[in-house]
């Protein structure tokens, strides 16, 4: 056996010959040639413990023999291992019938139950009636805030809740106590989980001790309608897949991208599911507060649009889209500016954020762009600016992986407020300025910026080989910012200033009351009840994004698809006063009228006459119709020559 | 050269043969169903009348007041014209069938006979080869895969089976040294034909089968298979055309089998014409019997049964009654 | 010779069918005369009761999942005290088969089939049954089950006070 570099053990694993690279398990060997082990503590994240001793497989031959822990065991040359032997599955079904001593009989009022592992290899390994006579012992759970359900009697003590919590995402506040039979995970009094990460204690836990709280017994895995799709929180663009039933959206849990997110989502992204949900939500189109069908709003809108213009000017109307507008729409709001003469085309509100994203545009490309999984692989990282777990929590937990394997992190002080910095998962030195960085030492540097107001130029700072990160307004800020610069547009702020603007179409964005005094008519397209569709002469109901499919450009200029998972209407639960399903039929659901922000603005484009038939994503976003949501998603400049 | 009152004896006979096979084959419906009910240990219609007799009546009101349904892409003429195809030739061929004995009204002849045709076996040939059409067009004109494969295996074996059946009458004709079915009859005042020729009777006999699509050769429309063959596009009375032209093949063909091996209305005791209706009858209730009793036949066999075993006996026959009659002088 | 085994195997079930003719009909002539059929007939659907009175369905939707024909829908909730119960329950009785796969694949022994079969209707949504219409107040078959005493997640108890299960440990005890 040899240790030198680059020496890539050889084995052999159920007769297939496998070759992996030095200090890989067994277990990973397995998986890597599709041979499925398995396993409770193992977890790609989290590495080994242990502790589960379920994937017990057999030596047949090599420097170690015998029934061996295949998590544990580093691949080594020469090893010949069987799955199937029947030693090893007679292991692995004793180890089943003993995780099951202690286990609750309560598949049934659980919610883990039909998506649990516990639950899957009790039943592979075929273990149904119990021979153990003894009595089960039982625990106290506890209360751990409004997001997460504890259910200690189900666990069977792999360590991942801890190994993860507190390992992984730097939580103090939960842990490991007792002893012997009385392992206990918990915290050490009641309260709500402080880790802003928490939620991932539901997707990790291989059983059903902690499931999601605002879920409750609400549906079954078999029954969910789920897609993959893709955060719409911040602009990072963590993958998901966000779970409905009967129009409602029940959870969402974390999609594996090892360049975004990894395989964990922060708890904002994981709990903010109401506004989905809400009745409130704007369901029907409105005009000056009246209901009214898809085709009256509409000619209403270009009707109004063409009054107004008589009155102002065409050129008093600006076209105000958002940075969490995707790109289908996005594309559009050209289109229609030209197609009706608007006087201004704003992608942006407020200046602040328009600079952030134009400053991540220009000094991005595919070499300096650094991915979340770039941040991790870094050895110094300078946070200029950040308020990291407001603006991006997966960002810091990507520093806090860099900073666990030894990455030094500076923060350059400024004036975001203090308090912003308390809970960072790592611990970091304050330099006064970017410069004071010894930079040029690191291998792998990463600069990360902030939305803080004074954020510095990072240019000087700039040399071959430091990558960059930008945490920008909105999911789809990159792309905003792209058609921004390429369509010459203003922000909203710049084109009142400026005092011609007396209508606005609100595409999708939240206007601040100040910008709209002295606006006289508003039209607003959006699928949340923000303060302009309240102000709005006329609304438009859009989907939300898991009404539909999209496209949003993160904060790194990657390009990653959404699809839709349910279909927009209003929840059934509490549609009818006797508890159950109306008792009616009905082609279509009540509160179903949204409809993608796209399709609603190449309806209206549609109606000028000055195209036919729109279709989102043309031109220069062709490539972007081909993008698959399972794929890890494409940066944009491997697919645009020139980024206009 | 016409008398009237020939002609309007003719006409009664023709009304009178026609209302009772009419008759006859919608209670035939009745009879099988209740028979195959007691078969299968059961009671069979006894819903509308005492026993269910006024069954055939209920049927008849469902199937004209039922929508008279036509395929989308059907050729409309032919599928029209199919149902009457299948049922008419059958009626007529019992033209040709005495079914009493001549009687003498008002000092005339009357021939228990719509018409004494001097080549009456023929035209019953023919007439039955033409019955095929009406399987073909139906399954061809209804624009329907089942449809199709119902008539393709219908035309085979019709045509197959008639020639073990024409073959198997050669016999007959032999030893009636005529194809006048009343000659037929009279030849066998004496002895049936059965006796001389129980090999010629029972290749007729199961060539009858196999020509009406009694199970065990209801392949053409094998429901479990193919729906049901060649009218599974057909409903209300075109459907029933179709179904009741199957009874009225029973009536004819039990006539037939009476006319050629059992001694047409010859016996004791009994006045002719009910000698005729009890040999009809006893025919069309082994062919319900046997429907109660065997399975389908699968295609293959069929084929090979008829090409490999019914013909070359006939003909066998053929030749040992030939020798037979040489002999003989 | 197969000929004759042919014709004898012919001539056998002429006479077995011929025999067959002349014997009593099996028949039940059924709305005047009724059979009873066995108790465990699979006909119309019932929610049962626990002995203590509550409802048995815990709305796992295991039923719904078994069922070929996706007749049962349902909603689960949760009580105050936890108990996890089903807000609606909706079993389309137009669509149901008579199966039984769902009534096997209860976990709690809520849903069972009844030798009730006559629930013909003429307005196909009177056969739409709500929890109220299934909801009946006995245990039917197995009627000393109860799931949560067995269950060893407390609600009808206290914590660790079920069948088969120790009080709760104490966590800060330092025994070995
Ligand atoms: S954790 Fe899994 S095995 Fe345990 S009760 Fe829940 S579903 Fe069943
Ligand atoms: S709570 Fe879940 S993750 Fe934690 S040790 Fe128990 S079973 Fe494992
Ligand atoms: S009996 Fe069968 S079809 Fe009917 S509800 Fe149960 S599972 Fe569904
Ligand atoms: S399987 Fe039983 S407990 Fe579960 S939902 Fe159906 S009736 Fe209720």
């Amino acid at each position: 056996m040899s240790l030198q570099k680059g020496f890539m053990p050889k084995l052999i694993i159920d007769n297939i010959a496998v070759e992996v690279a030095e200090g890989v398990t067994v277990l990973e060997a397995a998986q890597s040639v599709g041979i499925h082990i398995p396993h409770f503590c193992w977890h790609p994240a989290l590495g080994k413990a242990g502790a589960c001793r379920v994937c017990a497989v057999k030596m047949v031959d090599g420097p170690v023999k015998g029934i061996q822990m295949s998590c544990m065991l580093p691949a080594q040359d020469g090893m010949v291992v069987s799955t199937t032997d029947q030693e090893a599955m007679a292991m692995r079904r004793q180890v089943i019938e003993w995780l099951m001593i202690n286990h609750p009989h309560d598949c049934p009022v659980c919610d883990e139950g039909g998506e649990c592992q516990l639950q899957d290899y009790t039943i592979a390994g075929g273990h149904g009636l119990r021979s153990y006579t003894g009595k089960k012992r039982t625990h106290i759970n506890q209360y751990l805030g409004p997001h997460i359900e504890h259910e200690m009697n189900r666990c069977i003590q792999c360590y991942r809740c801890v190994r993860f919590y507190q390992e992984f995402a730097g939580g103090t506040d939960f842990g490991v106590m007792g002893s012997a039979g009385r392992i206990y995970y918990g915290r050490v009094e009641g309260g709500q989980l402080e880790s802003p990460f928490s939620g991932n204690l539901v997707d990790i836990c291989p059983t059903g001790v902690f499931t999601d709280k605002t879920a409750r017994f609400r549906a079954r895995y078999w029954d969910y309608d789920m897609a993959p799709s893709v955060c719409p929180h911040c602009s990072l663009g963590c993958n998901t897949v966000p779970a409905a039933r009967y129009r409602e959206l029940l959870k969402i849990v974390a999609r594996r991208n090892d360049a975004v997110n990894g395989w964990f989502i922060c708890d904002k992204g994981r709990f903010t599911n109401s506004v989905v949900n809400d009745p409130a939500r704007p369901r029907y189109p409105l005009v000056d507060g009246r209901k009214v069908g898809w085709d009256e709003a509409l000619d209403n809108l270009l009707l109004r649009i063409r009054e107004f213009g008589a009155v102002h000017g065409p050129e008093s109307l600006a076209i105000v889209g958002s940075s969490r507008l995707a790109m289908e729409a996005a594309t559009l709001l050209y289109r229609l500016f030209a197609g009706i003469a608007a006087g201004s085309l704003c992608y942006f509100t407020l200046e602040e954020e328009a600079d952030q994203a134009r400053a991540a545009i220009t000094h991005l490309n595919d070499a300096t762009s650094a991915s979340m999984g770039d941040v991790q692989e870094a050895d110094l990282i300078a946070l200029v600016d950040c308020d990291l777990l407001q603006d991006g929590p997966m960002m810091a937990l990507a520093v806090r992986q860099a900073w666990r394997k030894g990455a030094k992190i500076f923060l350059v002080e400024n004036d975001v407020a203090p308090e912003a910095q308390k809970g960072l998962p790592f611990e970091w030195q304050s330099v006064s300025l970017l410069s004071d960085i010894p930079i040029r030492e690191a291998r792998k540097p990463v600069i990360i910026c902030g939305r803080g107001k004074g954020m510095q130029d990072v240019a000087p700072a700039l040399t071959s080989g430091v990558k960059l990160a930008y945490l920008l307004g909105g999911p789809n800020a990159f792309g905003a910012a792209l058609l921004s610069a390429g369509h010459g547009a203003t922000t909203l702020a710049q084109a009142v200033a400026s005092g011609k603007v007396k209508g606005i179409l609100a595409v999708e964005v939240d206007i601040p009351p100040e910008l709209l005094q002295g606006i006289s008519f508003i039209a607003a397209l959006d699928w949340r009840a923000t303060a302009i569709v309240k102000a709005a002469h006329i609304v438009l109901p859009t989907t939300a994004w898991v009404e539909m499919d999209g496209t949003y450009i993160n904060n790194e200029g990657r390009a990653q698809r959404f699809k839709k998972v349910m279909h927009p209407g209003l929840p059934i639960m509490g549609l009818d006063p006797a508890g159950h399903p109306p008792r009616r039929h009905e082609t279509a659901p009540p509160g179903g009228e949204p409809r993608p922000a796209w399709q609603v603005v190449a309806d209206i484009i549609e109606r000028t006459g000055t195209e036919r038939d729109v279709q989102p994503l043309s031109g220069q976003w062709q490539w972007l119709r081909h993008l698959d949501a399972e794929s890890p998603g494409q940066r944009i400049w491997q697919n645009m020559k020139q980024v206009k | 050269m016409f008398d009237p009152i020939d002609i309007a004896i003719t006409l009664g006979k023709i009304l009178l043969v026609f209302m009772v096979i009419m008759t006859m084959a919608a209670y035939l419906v009745l009879a099988e169903r209740k028979l195959l009910g007691y078969i299968q240990d059961r009671i069979g219609p006894n819903r509308v009348g005492p026993f269910g007799i006024w069954q055939p009546l209920a049927d008849a009101i469902k199937l004209f007041t039922k929508e008279d349904f036509k395929p989308a892409g059907a050729d409309k003429w032919l599928f029209y014209l199919a149902p009457a195809m299948a049922a008419i030739p059958a009626i007529m061929i019992f033209a040709v069938i005495p079914f009493g004995a001549p009687l003498t009204l008002f000092g005339r002849q009357v021939t228990m006979q719509v018409s004494d045709l001097n080549v009456g076996l023929l035209l019953f040939v023919a007439f039955s080869s033409i019955a095929v059409y009406g399987v073909a067009l139906g399954g061809w004109a209804s624009n329907s895969k089942y449809a199709l494969l119902g008539s393709i295996r219908g035309l085979a074996q019709l045509i197959s089976y008639e020639i073990s059946m024409g073959l198997s009458l050669v016999p007959v004709v032999m030893l009636a040294r005529s194809f006048q079915l009343s000659e037929i009859v009279g030849a066998q005042e004496g002895c049936w034909f059965i006796v001389y020729q129980p090999l010629a009777f029972i290749i007729f006999m199961i060539s009858i089968l196999a020509e009406c699509k009694r199970v065990p050769f209801d392949i053409p429309e094998a429901e479990g298979e193919i729906v049901a063959g060649y009218h599974t596009e057909y409903s209300g009375m075109r459907f029933s055309l179709f179904f009741v032209g199957e009874y009225i093949n029973i009536v004819v063909l039990g006539g037939l089998a009476a006319t050629f091996f059992l001694g047409g209305w010859h016996g004791p005791f009994l006045p002719p014409v009910l000698w005729f209706f009890i040999k009809v009858l006893a025919v069309a209730f082994l062919f319900i019997w046997i429907r109660g009793t065997l399975p389908r036949m699968r295609y293959d066999q069929l084929m090979m049964f008829c090409w490999k075993v019914l013909t070359p006996l006939a003909l066998l026959n053929i030749l040992a009654t030939a020798w037979f009659i040489l002999l003989k002088g | 010779m197969s000929v004759i085994n042919d014709t004898k195997a012919i001539v056998i079930g002429m006479w077995t069918t011929w025999k067959h003719i002349f014997r009593r009909p099996v028949t039940l002539q059924y709305p005047e005369e009724k059979r009873i059929p066995y108790p465990r007939y699979r006909a119309r659907i019932v929610l049962t009761r626990d002995p203590d009175g509550g409802e048995r369905c815990v709305a796992c939707y295991l039923c719904s999942a078994a069922c070929p024909v996706d007749c049962i829908s349902m909603q689960s909730a949760a009580t105050e005290e936890g108990r996890r119960y089903a807000l609606w329950f909706r079993i389309n009785f137009s669509r149901c088969i008579f199966c039984g796969l769902c009534a096997e694949a209860c976990p709690t022994m809520a849903i069972q089939m009844t030798p009730d079969f006559e629930i013909c209707n003429r307005d196909i949504m009177n056969l739409v049954y709500e929890k109220e219409d299934l909801l009946i107040d006995g245990c039917g078959k197995s009627p000393e089950y109860n799931f949560y005493h067995h269950a060893g997640i407390g609600v009808t108890q206290r914590r660790g006070a079920g069948l088969e299960e120790k009080p709760p440990v104490d966590v800060r005890s330092l025994m070995p």
